[in-house]
């Protein structure tokens, strides 16, 4: 793999940006410097954390974690310290989310391709499926796993989150100048910008680059989730892509997206996803959490 | 400015013949100007003209002008740093530095805002134009005492257009010692603000805004000119402008503060539809052997409510071969404060009728110091002397009738100054 290209861009407000694109998503580290060896180093940084976690929980890459684990094929495989740790979070939020948040609903997508048709699957196609998805059916002793064959994990939702907040460490520890880490929409803010509060736009869920709301945010993370483009249509019913891994199906009510507030990260995109998957319910399930959060329906 | 103006130069008096071979003039200048901290422009000027003799002359002036810099957009410092959208932005409140997305996407974020630090004036950092204006005027003896002048002018700019034309009449009495002059000069502007015209009074971060606007100006000078003795000229003018339309300046904003001086919001500023003008010129010119003292006076006032008072005294001193001068000038101005000029509003006192921060609008007192050099050389029976001139000007404003601000606000400078100078090269020659 050739190295990627990194750009460094000037911003308006004294705002300096290195950007990237990791994971399949444009990423940009903003820094409140006009040092540009500096905002390099930084992106630089950021960049090279976001390439190696992308490297090692990529579903498609041989060389991945992941692929190792689908590999076993039911025999289980001792994981790494930081793989362990991911899947110990996976754990985790399974269980305080009633099973909603999973790790293994990723093979759902046999069956729902969310492009825009009409091709709402079959019940039967769904229920098919089923069998193959449920933490609960993995067999997790950290730092051993086993993953019964047929079943896939995915880190898809929450390896960006996670590598925003690696991200966000190593540039803590290396400079002090106040800066935000990007990646496609999730994000973690060190330090206020000098101007005063970071100015975060909420994106308009139907409408690419442009806000529907501004938000000010001096330090922490903001990530927001949401049906935004990904959905299926069929007899003027709105099938989104958020998926019910109890269920397989859509879930029903979902807000059109979902921003919340946290100190990672990693803790506000778990909550983000997980207020989606609780569709109508989504504001009550915020309230419940005591988390700052912004709904658009 | 009128290309009506009534010709009060020192110019000699050409024999009253026709000439089949015109004199032509060309008088051409570089201008750069600087703000403290704000504008730069540059300006080439080429006038040329073409002197048919016995007054029958024609005159083409194109001047282009380039401006770029930072402009006050009118509101007041803060003690916090204020974050405003320049005009091409779509809405103040959709200008982010980064975006938050579902998508994985990333807003291009190449919203233009600019940050305002604590305690600095609020400017556009991107202020930028070109303006480009063509004008051209025809004078022409009616009788040997009468001449008649007509002229127009194009000038234009990306979110603004003005044509113009205008006319003067002059007679010569009392054996060509007095000349009486009347001269009538009729502006339209078509006005198109980036981003649209903002509707007055309006939320600035809502960016409410329509179309475009026009607005008009009748002009009326009446002149007279007497030569008083033989080294003494003295002019005098009256005139009187009618603007009418749409007044407002579509980029100027209004801080509203409250009873603490914390600064909750802007509006767009409003003028009336309706300005009407008088003033009063007089000037003096005394010629001695190697000295020309000239000394005017003007008074201005219109029904906003601002007068104003210009004096000016200008020095041209010779070199004993009369090819060589130093002109030092020197100039005062005073003007009183519109009458719905206000600085900032307060929350309480949100106006339904005009408002506007424009510091130009505002009570104010000026001095510009300026010298001129300039040297002549060649010119014979036919063609007078070319004339190379540099000057330099140096502009100082301060503003009067300062209000403390409210609460936090007291400590702030919220009536900065301006500096500003120029510098002027002047080629004039004949062919």
């Amino acid at each position: 793999m050739t190295a990627p290209a990194m750009t460094i861009e000037r911003r308006d407000g004294g705002l300096m940006a290195a950007c990237f694109t990791a994971m399949a998503s444009p990423c940009e580290v903003l820094v409140a410097s006009s040092d540009e060896p500096l905002v390099r180093e930084l992106g630089s940084l950021a960049a090279q954390e976001a390439w190696r976690i992308e490297r090692k929980y990529s579903r498609y890459r041989d060389d991945s974690v992941i692929a190792a684990i689908q590999r076993a094929a039911g025999r289980q495989i001792e994981l790494d310290a930081e793989s362990a740790g991911l899947i110990e979070f996976a754990a985790q939020c399974f269980e305080i989310s009633d099973g909603l948040f999973d790790i293994t609903s990723g093979v759902l997508r046999r069956a729902w391709k969310f492009d825009g048709s009409d091709r709402v699957p079959s019940a039967e196609t769904v229920r098919a499926l089923l069998p193959l998805v449920g933490f609960d059916k993995l067999r997790w002793q950290s730092p051993y796993l086993t993953v019964p064959p047929g079943m896939e994990l995915d880190l898809g939702g929450i390896g960006k989150e996670y590598a925003v907040d690696r991200a966000h460490d190593l540039l803590h520890g290396r400079s002090a100048v106040p800066f935000l880490v990007n990646f496609g929409g999730d994000l973690r803010a060190d330090r206020a910008a000098p101007h005063g509060a970071w100015q975060i736009g909420v994106e308009r869920p139907d409408s690419e680059r442009e806000a529907i709301m501004i938000l000010q945010l001096e330090r922490g993370a903001l990530t927001t989730s949401g049906d935004s483009r990904r959905f299926l249509l069929r007899e003027g019913r709105r099938y989104g892509h958020i998926l019910d891994p109890r269920t397989g199906w859509p879930v029903v009510g979902a807000p059109r997206s979902v921003t919340v507030a946290g100190s990672s990260c990693t803790e506000a995109g778990l909550l983000s996803t997980l207020a989606l998957l609780h569709g109508a319910e989504a504001r009550a399930f915020l309230e419940e959490q005591g988390v700052r959060y912004w709904v658009v329906d | 400015m009128s290309a009506a103006s009534v010709r009060a130069d020192d110019s000699s008096a050409d024999p009253a013949l026709p000439d089949p071979d015109p004199q032509r003039l060309v008088d051409s200048s570089l201008s750069y100007y600087h703000e403290n901290g704000r504008i730069m422009a540059v300006e080439p000027v080429v006038n040329l003209s073409a002197d048919f003799g016995n007054d029958e002359t024609l005159g083409i002036n194109v001047t282009f002008d380039s401006l770029s810099g930072s402009t006050p957009n009118g509101a007041i410092p803060s003690t916090k740093p204020q974050t405003f959208a320049t005009p091409s932005g779509h809405n103040l409140s959709g200008v982010p530095q980064t975006y938050t997305t579902p998508s994985g996407t990333l807003g291009t974020v190449t919203s233009p805002i600019y940050t305002t630090l604590p305690g600095q004036l609020p400017m556009d950092p991107n202020y930028q134009d070109q303006r480009l204006s063509i004008s051209s005027s025809y004078q022409k003896p009616l009788s040997r005492l009468m001449r008649v002048t007509m002229g127009g002018d194009v000038s234009y700019e990306h979110d603004f257009l003005s044509t113009s034309v205008n006319g003067a009449l002059a007679r010569d009495y009392n054996d060509k010692n007095t000349t009486l002059s009347v001269a009538g000069n009729a502006e339209f502007d078509l006005v198109h603000p980036i981003g649209g015209s903002p509707v007055p009074l309006s939320d600035y971060t809502l960016f409410d805004k329509v179309g475009n606007h026009t607005k008009h100006d009748l002009n009326l000078i009446f002149g007279l000119t007497q030569v008083m003795a033989r080294r003494w000229l003295s002019s005098a003018n009256l005139s009187v402008d009618r603007f009418s339309g749409y007044l407002n300046d579509p980029y100027k904003i209004i801080s509203v503060v409250d009873s603490g001086g914390n600064v909750t919001g802007y509006l767009y500023e409003n003028r009336p539809n309706n300005r009407t003008r008088a003033s009063a010129f007089w000037e003096n010119r005394f010629g001695l052997s190697r000295t020309m003292i000239g000394v005017s006076l003007r008074y201005m006032a219109d029904d906003w409510g601002i007068r104003s008072d210009t004096a000016q005294l200008r020095l041209r001193w010779w070199n004993s071969d009369h090819n060589k001068y130093v002109e030092p000038q020197l100039r005062w101005y005073k003007q009183t404060q519109a009458n719905f000029y206000t600085p900032w509003l307060t929350s309480m006192t949100v106006p339904s009728t005009f408002a506007s921060a424009d510091e130009r609008l505002g009570a104010f007192h000026a001095l510009t110091w300026g010298l001129k050099y300039a040297f002549q050389y060649g010119g014979d029976a036919d063609v007078g002397p070319s004339e190379l001139s540099v000057r330099a000007e140096y502009y100082t404003q301060v503003a009067d009738n300062r209000l403390p601000g409210p609460g936090v606000l007291q400590g702030l400078d919220l009536y900065p100054g301006l500096q500003a100078i120029l510098c002027q090269v002047e080629w004039k020659f004949g062919y």
